[in-house]
């Protein structure tokens, strides 16, 4: 893989020096850079405009009355508690499912284990079937253990999901760094557990920070789970936001829905280099 | 003692790696089996017992005597999507993977990181009649475009397909242009030489290179469509055809009838069987 994402690029370079102008070719790239500004932030513009709308009645193209009033009757009100939750619940199921799936994704990738396929399907399974109809079920069971309505309810719900993107990553992070220098290691007489801390373990680093990223995000925009494990004690921010465009209170909702999008489009830019279109196209495929 | 540890060290070694192993595992794994492999098989379970827990089929009678419709209706939204996706994605890497472009790589890598409920409010904003876009088309045609004598889109299945198509673009844009950079230039070059342009290329060699992480997209896409809850529920619906997450939701909310919601599930889960079944089928194998 790397080496082909290599070629590519010194091709592409090669290609570069020798340009030639072609209008045919500037017009089209001209067109879709146009065409992705639209796609992507058509939607996106909307809710900035309507999170800085105090007065805004049809027709008029632009809000009327602008100004920072529901930013600030969101910042006064319930949505920091929803605020906390969310970032509370999605730090702590990010950091036990890296936990819990670190050792279990090296072994799936580096050892021979009976029943190797199941155990992938296992994981599989939460992301290849609707979660709607088991949650409810779920919900249910955790009626009888009185976990509805809890942090602890909440956060098992989201480490279904989760763990079904950490297991998967970590173990196609695993399977890229070669066995060859643990096995060095341990020829020169480290122990399995020395070896893997030592040289597993950092090599790993950038995937297991891709998984993390992909997990907290996961955990801050779920919905399904949260909306019904959590009522009516605990409100995630998507619920908040969704209890607020229900209620027809578009600013409300639109601010909440800027919020939510600020840790993803930060990490997006900061970590952009974690995350390797390599690691995701080996979903489904090990 | 000390003869059967001389004698047999390897075994013994296997046996404590074996229970290190399993001990390892079994945490993630029991979150996955009881939140949602024991949910899942009670709920194919429930379906077929009434309220009182007798064995019957009238939660399958009533549901298609209710919803028919709306299954068809989901079907046909996920595939509509489905196809306009992969349309989109297929050109997109296709173009990316010629021409590189890492400004558009990174605007088209934005979606993954939006929330899917911000999504849905965005897309609802964006498209409502007097919403976004109606505003600016009217701003930019002069008044000359009238959107209350369009048909809404927002609260359609246009909306929904909308929604749908800019959440999954991402992620399946990794998918499919981690194949395709993944095929090696030789090939691309060959047909270039045989005069092929950006399209015949795509449609040539990398559509036939790839054909197992298309389908691997495809299949997630498709599944995650299905069963996907948070978006319809942003979106809301203007009285028509419905999803049939929907459908289950308003069944355990509003009717509190579990055994219709558990065959609404059942049904769910067979359409993304059959999606599942087609992908080791043929895709697996090509």
């Amino acid at each position: 893989m790397n080496e082909s994402t290599l070629t590519a690029s010194s091709m592409q370079t090669a290609h570069s020096a020798k340009r030639v102008f072609r209008p045919g070719r500037m017009i089209l790239r001209l067109i879709l850079y146009i065409l992705s500004l639209f796609i992507i932030f058509g939607p996106i513009s909307s809710l900035l405009l309507w999170s800085f709308a105090e007065k805004w009645y049809w027709p008029n193209i632009l809000p009327t009355d602008w100004g920072l009033l529901y930013w600030q009757k969101v910042m006064d009100g319930k949505m920091l508690q929803s605020l906390n939750y969310s970032f509370v619940i999605a730090i702590i199921v990010t950091l036990s499912s890296i936990l819990l799936t670190v050792p279990i994704a090296y072994m799936l990738a580096r050892f021979k284990i009976p029943a190797k396929s199941l155990l992938l399907l296992i994981f599989l399974l939460p992301q290849a079937f609707p979660q709607l109809p088991v949650f409810t079920n779920a919900m249910v069971l955790m009626y009888r253990w009185d976990l509805v309505g809890t942090l602890t309810g909440v956060v098992l719900t989201h480490l279904v999901g989760a763990l079904v993107f950490s297991v998967w990553t970590l173990v196609s992070v695993f399977q890229s760094i070669a066995p060859a220098y643990e096995e060095a290691a341990v020829m020169l007489g480290a122990s399995r557990l020395r070896s893997f801390f030592t040289i597993a373990l950092p090599l790993a680093f950038p995937g297991i920070a891709a998984a993390s990223l992909l997990v907290f995000l996961y955990s801050l925009d779920e919905f399904t789970g949260s909306l019904l494990i959590g009522a009516p004690f605990i409100t995630t921010m998507p619920i908040y936001m969704y209890n607020a465009a229900m209620g027809y209170e578009m600013q409300v909702a639109s601010v909440t829905a800027l919020l939510l999008m600020i840790p993803g489009i930060l990490l997006l830019v900061l970590l952009d280099r974690f995350m390797k279109s390599e690691y995701l196209s080996a979903f489904g495929r090990v | 003692m000390e003869t059967s540890r001389t004698l047999r060290p390897l075994s013994r070694s296997t046996s404590l790696a074996w229970l290190a192993g399993a001990a390892m595992a079994a945490p993630a794994v029991a979150i996955v089996g009881v939140l949602f492999i024991y949910p899942f098989f009670h709920s194919l379970i429930a379906s077929f017992q009434n309220k009182s827990g007798n064995w019957t089929l009238e939660n399958y009678s009533f549901i298609f005597s209710m919803y028919v419709r709306d299954m068809l209706f989901t079907v046909w939204v996920s595939l509509l999507s489905l196809v306009i996706l992969l349309v989109l994605t297929v050109l997109l890497a296709g173009y990316l993977r010629l021409h590189h472009s890492s400004w558009i790589e990174f605007m088209f890598k934005i979606p993954l990181f939006v929330p899917f409920v911000v999504v849905g409010h965005a897309v609802r904003v964006f498209l409502a009649p007097h919403g976004t876009l109606n505003s600016a088309l009217v701003f930019l045609t002069g008044n000359w475009f009238n959107p209350d004598q369009m048909p809404s889109i927002a609260f359609s299945t246009a909306g929904l397909v909308a929604a749908l198509v800019w959440k999954n673009l991402a992620f399946s844009l990794l998918l499919v242009l981690g194949a395709f950079r993944g095929i090696n230039n030789g090939y691309l070059e060959a047909s270039r030489n045989f005069g092929a342009g950006t399209i015949w290329q795509i449609v040539d060699i990398m559509i036939p290179m790839s054909k197992g992480a298309i389908g691997v997209a495809s299949v997630l896409m498709f599944t995650s469509m299905i069963g996907n809850f948070s978006i319809p529920a942003m979106l809301g619906n203007s009285g028509g055809n419905q999803v049939l997450m929907m459908d289950l939701y308003y069944q355990i909310v509003y009717q509190n009838n579990y055994g219709a919601a558990n065959a609404i599930g059942v049904i769910s889960y067979l359409v993304s069987m059959g999606a599942a079944i087609y992908y080791l089928r043929t895709v697996s194998r090509a």
